[in-house]
């Protein structure tokens, strides 16, 4: 009854911020569990049996009382916010003459996983009542005006995402700029990669486009279809938070790291039969050693710099190497090439030995021409230092 | 240490200039060429930067390489001509007598014997580095081209040729560069009875007792008087 009272009455006990409301459980976790001193007296008097029997009873009460209290409070508090907010017709005027609807239904939180917090740990004030005035410019305003609670508890994520491209719109005044809210849901909100293809379908809110590009490559048609846990979802490349601009020179350039974590990963590409060398030989080879020293062109230049991984392979649209649709199939190769090499022949392919190490069978010239060298620097150099020894000791001797 | 009167002319203008250029491409070949083979390593990533990256870098390679083509092309052009009109010697050319002087010369080194060869205008050594900047050079500037311009290369020839001239490229100029590295700034500045280095091809001059020692055949072709006294003794001038 007590906790109720806190709620409905008084002003002068209600907080008015969250560490407020943090002591405020606490108050109700005390006032639910038996006295110490009971605890105590138990102890005290009975036989061991007794005693330990008495206190499992206590313990199994304490962990029951702090449970359902704060369970309790949360429904209670909800109970208290649902007796307008259940109302479907409660909205708020605002200021463009728009309203914004006020109205929460009480399922929705039932399957959220923030379902033992209190309405006012996101909402906080509003345990005022009446609510403190508030006004907002239109319903933009009005969402985004809660964006920022959820750094109370996910204070990591949050200053994340201020780094992030989505929060360069949203600073910029985009009034479509995603939120906390509108990737992970409000009252709804649940994991957000349970199952992982639901991440991919969040982003499909605003990225439809891309999102089907990524349903019909290698990566995404094993998501979908077998549930694959190798594939990278579309936060696995841009990450969740701190989304980069994918069109920076410094994203693009760290794209082949980025790869590189699962194909160059024996773990993850020997289950598929995959190269691991896909990296090591592309870093070796022009395009490469060119990406490796930062690329072409100015650093603050957003150009294209130099072929990346995704300038051969595609980015969304990425296929299997072997499947004939692949911009990198053979017979699709030169016509690859030649989006930079304007004028490459039907030769020129070959100058890339596809991410193969060159063998007797792969490349036989370039191999004999690597194996000359490997013989003959060490012969040469070798046999000269020989004579510069052979001369220092003759000079010495002769002294 | 040597008087003026005492010193012969053994290198003209031309052979000082020419040294003195390939002297500074070389450098910068190998500046900007080395730290694009060895692209993992920290000092590449710095020369690089301090160089203005990476395609400032190519640029410079590149610039410099078609600058070694043509003096290498203009020397053989020019030797060659006067070879055919007769107003050059054949010195620079490797006969039997350079490989006999060869294996004199490691006798000696591991006291086989006591007898050291005498040297014409000029020695093994010197040929096996003339003769080892021409192979290499065109090894270099034709490996180079195929790199420079892979969409005509590849016109006729196969595809192949790319990857193995990159392969063929980076391995000689490292082999050129430890040689120079090496063998030749061993044999011109650190070899003790060189020590600390000659100038004779920035001057041209060498001392008489330095060509007597030397170069004694053709010492003794500039000086007859004292033709017998020199190519009668076989361990000559051991103070």
């Amino acid at each position: 009854m007590t906790r109720i009272l806190f709620f409905v009455f008084p002003p002068d006990l209600a907080a008015k911020s969250t560490t407020a409301a943090a002591t405020r459980r606490h108050i109700l976790v005390r006032v639910s569990a038996p006295h110490p001193t009971i605890i105590w007296d138990l102890l005290s008097r009975a036989g061991a049996r007794r005693r330990l029997l008495a206190l499992g009873l206590v313990a199994a009460l304490v962990l029951l009382a702090t449970s359902t209290s704060a369970r309790g409070a949360a429904s209670d508090e909800a109970d208290a916010c649902l007796q307008c907010h259940a109302d479907e017709k409660a909205t708020l005027a605002l200021e463009n003459g728009e309203s914004a609807p006020l109205f929460m239904k009480r399922e929705l939180l039932a399957a959220s996983v923030h379902k033992n917090l209190r309405c006012t740990d996101c909402h906080a004030g509003f345990d005022r009542m009446p609510h403190p005035e508030r006004h907002y410019k239109d319903l933009n305003h009005f969402r985004t005006s809660l964006a920022e609670s959820c750094k109370t508890c996910h204070f990591e994520n949050y200053t994340k995402t201020l780094d992030s491209v989505h929060y360069g719109l949203q600073a910029r005044g985009d009034v479509f700029a995603p939120t906390c809210v509108k990737c992970h849901g409000s009252h709804d909100i649940a994991k957000p990669a349970e199952p992982r293809s639901r991440i991919s379908q969040t982003c499909a809110t605003c990225h439809r486009p891309i999102s089907e590009t990524y349903a019909k490559s290698v990566h995404g048609k094993a998501l979908l279809a077998d549930n694959n846990p190798d594939v990278p979802v579309c936060t696995d490349c841009h990450r969740s938070h701190n989304i980069a601009d994918p069109k920076s020179r410094a994203w693009l350039m760290s794209t082949p790291a980025l790869c590189g974590r699962c194909h160059a990963d024996p773990k993850r590409m020997g289950k598929y039969g995959l190269s691991t060398n896909v990296l090591g030989t592309y870093l070796s080879d022009f395009h490469g050693t060119t990406a490796s020293f930062g690329g072409k062109g100015k650093k603050t230049d957003n150009e294209p710099v130099v072929a990346l991984c995704v300038d051969c392979h595609g980015i969304h649209d990425i296929a299997k190497v072997t499947g004939d649709s692949a911009p990198v199939f053979r017979a699709n190769l030169v016509k690859t090439c030649r989006k930079c090499h304007p004028g490459a022949s039907d030769n020129f392919p070959a100058a890339w030995l596809s991410h193969y190490e060159p063998s007797l069978q792969r490349a036989p010239l370039v191999f004999l021409v690597k194996l000359f060298y490997k013989l003959i620097i060490p012969f040469i150099v070798g046999g000269l230092i020989l004579q510069i020894l052979l001369h220092l000791w003759r000079t010495v001797v002769n002294r | 240490m040597t008087h003026n009167n005492d010193d012969v002319v053994r290198f003209g203008p031309r052979d000082r200039v020419e040294h003195l250029l390939v002297m500074v491409i070389f450098f910068l070949l190998a500046l900007t060429g080395l730290p694009q083979k060895f692209h993992d390593s920290a000092i590449s990533r710095n020369i690089v930067d301090v160089l203005g990256g990476i395609a400032q870098v190519r640029y410079l390679h590149r610039m410099t390489g078609v600058l070694f083509a043509g003096m290498t092309f203009l020397h053989l052009a020019t030797v060659l001509g006067a070879v055919a009109t007769g107003r050059s010697s054949l010195s620079m050319v490797p006969g039997i007598k350079d490989f006999r002087d060869a294996i004199t010369t490691l006798r000696y080194y591991l006291r086989i014997s006591d007898v050291r060869a005498q040297f014409d205008r000029f020695d093994y050594k010197e040929k096996f580095e003339y003769w080892g900047i021409v192979f290499g050079g065109l090894i270099m500037i034709g490996t180079g081209f195929a790199l420079l311009y892979p969409i005509a290369v590849t016109r006729r020839l196969p595809g192949q040729i790319i990857p193995a001239a990159k392969v063929a490229h980076g391995s000689e100029g490292l082999m050129a560069f430890l040689v120079v590295i090496l063998w030749h700034i061993y044999n011109v500045v650190f070899a003790p009875e060189i020590f600390p280095g000659s100038t004779t091809i920035f001057t041209g001059k060498i001392s008489r007792e330095r060509m007597r020692h030397e170069h004694p055949l053709e010492y003794a072709r500039m000086f007859p008087e004292e033709a017998n006294e020199i190519l009668g003794q076989k361990d000559p001038s051991r103070e």
